[in-house]
């Protein structure tokens, strides 16, 4: 719609009305004067109010019982569980238990999730960084070099491995890409980028940020590449013909105007993406390592993430008579739920900005 | 943009049916408690004991036309923790209650389980290491990097220990695996391990290069893949380890003796301490006395409320219990997942646990 200009806009908008007016002065002229017809305007507007209110009042209530849930675990943890390294639920079988702030945990429990959140959101980078050039690059190719029937195929193939379940990829991950990263991939980096400090260190198993991070990115890219061609696709096919009509060659017509123009819809396309990687619980899980207690060293380092670690735990934590340790995996989901927020409503603000600045510019 | 939208909104309306549909499935009402006819039952919990469950259930369920019984491995926190609000009638698990469980839960041994350390030590795996309490505290904590060290050595006179760095490896999820492991390095080596450091999940010491793996068979797999690596697996999965060329470890009892986990060596660790099993049977059975007592063993538990919602289903859990720890204690049915029969006295105890199901 941002698309079209100003008098094309004008355009449809009266041949919509006129046939909405032919519409309703032919077959249903006759039901206007009886009032069925706003009996049923009514029942639609309270029945899509009442669902769409459904879903906001879900949300706030996730958010109400994730903070019922975890709020012994606030009282006992304090910041301390944001910025301590140690996931201990205590001695369950000492008999004793551990006072503080009106809260109670088995004796020398203590819950510190920073090695979580590391986890969670250097994986995630890693994968957006590695998703973001292969997503576009195939959105490319699929809208502007490819012939419309491969195209259209591909695309399909593409749309499809969005849909693949995680467990799958996480089985894949296990039995081919840990073995090939500790034994190939990993030392080939080691010898290549060992000066980097960062890619430095035992390479171990192969399980890890490195892996954790591949494989969220064999899962966004699918994501972000979908997105991008249907934006790609609505770049305004007059502009890119003036453009060609320039002399410019196709790939500086795709920098000049089909990226540029896109630009705010790939970033959406982009923070898609990291909400899913930030979220992604079972794949993660299988090749993560579920490392705990320690922050990571190096990309080879195994590591726990928030959602993997809620899975991982929650077993154990049932077994705490105290029920400590349940809160504190509640606190970890509040945690994740919160950062999931501050990553997509900025975003998305700043995705309705650039919609609004955009629009004019490419007319 | 309104192709995406419309698009948007179809797809929301397929997620909002789905979600109804989902919601349909989940108020399915379980197991109806008034009536005179089938009973089922449901167990959950410890995927050690899970192969049993699946063992006993079709020859029970064969001569007991009126029950069915479903059973899932889920792990034994999940076991204790649907007993105990009453979602299942059997919860399993490898560990007994912990203190402050709610009252009203028993835990009931079933057979008895053990537990091997397996290493991958190039040369080494077809032979059987001599390993302390203290040795493993001190790999586990980092404090022993290399199988070469003296300490290993002056257990294993004789013996080429390879320069190989040790790989401490651990279970992911919570696991009545580590429970054991971790209480026989809490009572063989309290100084460096600590007192009472045991659970399904403890806080593992950060030993840089150390490994973590979902379940038995994810241990053995890690185990396989990784030179230097020692691990602590469940003796049902002993032929599977073996297979793969992974060496076990004889183990240091109390008295200071080098056992490997044989049946004649988890029967004398057992005995040990069937004269010590309390009324409740809340007993860890790791580190015993006895000159060749194989010190990790453990009681595999069903975990009940000894209230449950009506006097048929009550009766049918107490029928099945008694079976399972006198018929179902019979060697071939043990013998497929590598357990041994409770000790008639324990089996007493058990079945006095068993009739206060009402």
């Amino acid at each position: 719609m941002i698309a079209t200009s100003g008098r094309e806009h004008h355009l449809a908008e009266r041949v919509r009305k006129g046939a909405a007016g032919d519409h309703a002065g032919g077959a249903l002229g006759a039901l206007r004067g009886s009032g069925r017809l706003r009996l049923g305007d009514m029942l639609l507007k309270v029945i899509t109010g009442a669902i769409a209110a459904g879903a906001i009042g879900a949300m706030l209530l996730i958010l109400v019982f994730l903070l019922r849930d975890s709020w012994p675990s606030i009282m006992y943890n304090g910041w301390h569980f944001v910025t301590t390294i140690t996931w201990n639920i205590g001695n369950l079988y000492s008999g004793g238990v551990t006072h503080r702030n009106g809260a109670t945990a088995a004796l020398g429990a203590a819950f510190g999730i920073l090695p979580f959140i590391e986890g969670t959101v250097l994986s995630s980078l890693i994968a957006v960084v590695l998703a973001i050039p292969l997503a576009v690059a195939l959105a490319l190719l699929l809208v502007e070099y490819l012939p419309t029937r491969i195209g259209e195929t591909l695309s399909f193939i593409v749309e499809m491995l969005a849909g693949i379940p995680s467990v799958v990829l996480g089985l894949w991950g296990l039995a081919v890409l840990i073995p090939w990263i500790g034994h190939s991939f990993g030392p080939f980096l080691l010898r290549w980028l060992g000066w980097i400090p960062f890619f430095r260190g035992p390479v171990g198993s192969g399980q890890g940020l490195l892996a954790s991070g591949l494989i969220l990115a064999v899962m966004i890219i699918p994501i972000i590449a979908a997105s991008t061609r249907d934006v790609l696709r609505q770049t305004p096919r007059e502009t890119k013909d003036g453009a060609l009509a320039l002399g410019l060659t196709k790939w500086e017509v795709i920098r000049a105007v089909s990226l540029p123009w896109a630009s705010s819809g790939i970033f959406g396309a982009v923070v898609l993406g990291l909400g899913r990687a930030l979220g992604e619980t079972m794949a993660v899980l299988m090749v993560s390592g579920s490392a705990a207690n320690y922050l990571p060293q190096n990309i080879y380092s195994p590591i726990g993430t928030m959602a993997a670690t809620i899975v991982s735990q929650l077993d154990s934590a049932m077994t705490d008579p105290t029920g400590m340790a349940v809160h504190a995996l509640a606190e970890v989901a509040l945690v994740l739920f919160i950062i999931s927020v501050i990553v997509n409503v900025p975003a998305r603000l700043l995705l309705s900005a650039a919609a609004r600045r955009g629009g004019p510019e490419t007319q | 943009m309104q192709l995406s939208i419309r698009r948007a909104a179809v797809g929301i309306a397929l997620v909002s049916t789905l979600g109804f549909a989902l919601a349909g499935c989940g108020s399915t009402p379980s197991t109806s408690s008034t009536s005179n006819g089938p009973i089922a039952l449901q167990e959950t919990g410890s995927t050690l004991l899970y192969p049993l469950f699946n063992i006993w259930v079709p020859v029970y369920t064969k001569s007991h036309k009126n029950v069915t019984i479903t059973t899932q491995g889920s792990g034994s926190g999940t076991g204790i923790t649907d007993a105990g609000n009453g979602t299942v009638q059997i919860g399993a698990s490898d560990a007994y209650l912990a203190p402050g469980s709610p009252a009203g839960l028993l835990n009931i041994p079933l057979a008895i389980s053990a537990q091997q350390i397996m290493y991958n030590v190039t040369g080494l795996n077809s032979q059987h290491l001599n390993l302390s309490g203290k040795v493993l505290a001190e790999m586990y904590t980092g404090k022993i990097t290399n199988w070469n060290d003296p300490q290993i050595a002056a257990l294993n006179p004789g013996v080429q220990l390879p320069n190989l760095k040790v790989v401490p490896i651990h279970r992911a999820d919570g696991s009545g695996d580590t429970f054991l492991f971790s209480q026989y390095l809490s009572f063989s080596s309290p100084a460096i391990w600590g007192a009472s450091n045991f659970a399904t999940s403890v806080s593992w010491p950060s030993v840089q290069g150390s490994l973590s793996a979902t379940g038995n068979g994810g241990m053995v797999d890690t185990l396989a893949q990784i030179p230097g690596g020692v691990a602590y697996i469940g003796i049902s999965y002993l032929n599977k380890a073996t297979q793969k060329g992974l060496g076990y470890a004889a183990i240091q009892n109390k008295a200071g003796n080098f056992v490997l986990p044989t049946q004649a060596n988890i029967l004398a660790e057992a005995q040990g301490k069937v004269s010590q099993t309390p009324k409740n049977e809340a007993i860890s059975l790791i580190y015993g006395d006895g000159a060749n007592a194989y010190p990790i063993i453990n009681y595999e538990y069903a975990i009940v409320s000894d209230k449950q919602s009506s006097t048929q289903i009550a009766a049918a859990i107490r029928t099945f219990l008694d079976w399972a720890v006198t018929s179902g204690n019979a060697q071939n049915y043990l013998q497929q997942v590598h357990f041994l029969p409770l000790p008639s006295a324990v089996a007493k105890l058990s079945q006095d646990q068993i009739a206060e199901i009402k």
